[in-house]
């Protein structure tokens, strides 16, 4: 398997399940019916996703949904047998008064790192587990039913997941997309177009992140059905792989004799470097020997924010401690990136594409910021950057280490 | 004079006293002056720290000549004056 961070020596040995979804509601409704949920259980490396479609479609559908995923990743991470879980997921959904039964579809998902995965299955469109462009059969699979449900059929899979390996698991609003409105997809685009177009999508771009996966398959989803969103649209994938790692190199060393170490810290290649303050990027310039270049374009279209600027070979740079609150209520808020300002949208992005960030912390205090015409309070760079990584765990899974110089 | 260079600093401390106000500088120069004068932006000049300079926002100009409380119009009068009262 092609190493995905080349230059992340020694930090990228261990693996990292990058799971991710993206979802559309059906036009019309104000709440999804489907939901997604993820839980890793830390302690025993353990990494669960629950994917349910609830019966019909608005908040009805919602509620059976997320009451479904929230039961199913509590079972799941208690250990408590599939069909004893079923049976009182089903046994708690309200009944729906047109249709005097309380449904809701489930796909789940149970990998402990080393081991093998367990993905069970009630109604939903079959998983998909790719390696590269193959698809990859399930070790063994069977039929579980529940006595008080006979109607119910949950299939079981043990699967060999390995790294590199991604698996699908989507709503029928996905597979079920164009039917009834196009022509040449009498049954929709159907679990093999799913298949096709993720393995099309994988032979172009073989690194692609879960995240762009998912949202590429939503999205033809979507695209398939002219005219609107016709079922609620849920996709999950989940990928094993190793991680890609980004470093935010911020504030200047506390003694100068440890600037050439600290430096050296941002030799992981371009894509995966911030500089975050005007002291570091002259630290790393002189260090390394780079210069940062600002685009005068960018000084003018930086929305707020100082402006960005590049180092060859380097990374790029942005100002500090501005940035780094804005980053921060981004994260926090969980704002996507593509309205912020253009520091602190690169810096986002980049943190969306990788998996694991180290923050590389300088800890010497800039005298500058205490000037009392400076017409607001700056924060200090290390309370802010410990906000920053509580909010990449809790709000987008991210690793984040923190090392101080 | 033939040419400026001109070097803005955009760390925090000139960004928030001033240098905001400077990033369209480009627009403002007086058509004349086109091909005469080179405009960057710098992530810190490092002269924020220093004592008795003056005050953020600092501008570098001609890679020796430092401005202090620099202004878009302080700015503009400085580069017509090198460059021979074009302006
Ligand atoms: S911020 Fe301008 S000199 Fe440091």
């Amino acid at each position: 398997m092609a190493d995905l961070t080349p230059n992340a020596q020694g930090s990228a040995a261990d693996l990292f399940i990058e799971m991710e979804a993206a979802q559309f509601t059906k036009t019309g409704q104000g709440a999804c019916g489907d939901d997604v949920r993820f839980l890793t259980v830390e302690k025993e490396n353990r990494h669960l996703v629950a994917l349910s479609d609830g019966l019909g479609s608005g908040v009805k559908a919602n509620v059976l949904a997320t009451m479904t995923t929230a039961m199913a990743i509590e079972f799941l991470k208690s250990n408590i047998p599939t069909l004893e879980a079923v049976e009182i997921i089903m046994d708690s959904l309200p009944i729906c008064e047109v249709r005097k039964i309380g449904y809701a579809t489930f796909s789940l998902f149970d990998f402990r790192l080393g081991g093998k995965a367990r993905i069970s299955e009630m109604g939903n469109p079959g998983y998909i587990h790719l390696r590269g462009v193959e698809e990859v059969p399930p070790l063994k699979d069977w039929q579980v039913v529940s006595e008080h449900w006979p109607d119910r059929e949950v299939r079981e899979c043990e699967v060999d997941f390995r790294a590199g390996d991604r698996i699908i698991m989507c709503s029928d609003g996905v597979t079920q997309s164009g039917l009834g409105v196009r022509k040449d997809m009498k049954f929709g685009w159907r679990r093999s177009g799913v298949l096709a177009f993720a393995r099309e999508r994988i032979e172009r771009e073989p690194d692609i992140s879960a995240r762009d996966l998912s949202l590429a398959i939503a999205r033809q989803a979507l695209n398939i059905t002219p005219g609107g969103c016709k079922d609620d649209i849920s996709c999950a994938v989940v990928y094993l792989r190793h991680p890609r790692v980004m470093r935010v190199l911020t504030g200047p060393p506390y003694y100068k004799e440890n600037d050439a170490e600290y430096a050296r810290q941002a030799l992981l290649g371009p894509d995966h470097i911030v500089a975050c303050g005007g002291t570091t990027a002259n630290i790393l310039e002189r260090e390394l020997g780079v210069k940062v270049k600002v685009r005068l374009a960018d000084m003018k279209t930086a929305g707020g924010l100082p402006p960005i600027g590049t180092m060859e070979g380097v990374g790029i740079a942005t100002e500090g401690i501005l940035t780094l609150g804005r980053v921060l209520s981004a994260l926090e808020q969980m704002r996507p990136p593509e309205k912020e300002p253009t520091a602190a949208r690169a810096i986002l992005e980049r943190m969306m594409r990788h998996d694991r960030i180290e923050f590389i912390i300088g800890t010497k205090v800039n005298e500058s910021h205490q000037d009392p015409n400076i017409p607001q309070d700056l924060e200090l760079r290390r309370s802010v950057v410990k906000r920053i990584a509580a909010a990449l765990e809790k709000n987008y899974r991210k690793k984040v280490t923190l090392n101080y110089y | 004079m033939e040419k400026v260079k001109v070097e803005i600093c955009c760390g925090t401390a000139c960004y928030l006293l001033g240098a905001a106000n400077m990033m369209d500088i480009e627009d403002k120069l007086p058509a004349e002056w086109s091909g005469k004068v080179e405009i960057e932006a710098k992530p810190c000049l490092e002269l924020c720290e220093r004592e008795n300079l003056g005050g953020a926002p600092y501008v570098r100009i001609n890679d020796t000549e430092v401005m202090a409380q620099a202004t878009p119009d302080k700015l503009l009068t400085r580069i017509g004056e090198l460059l021979g009262g074009a302006a």
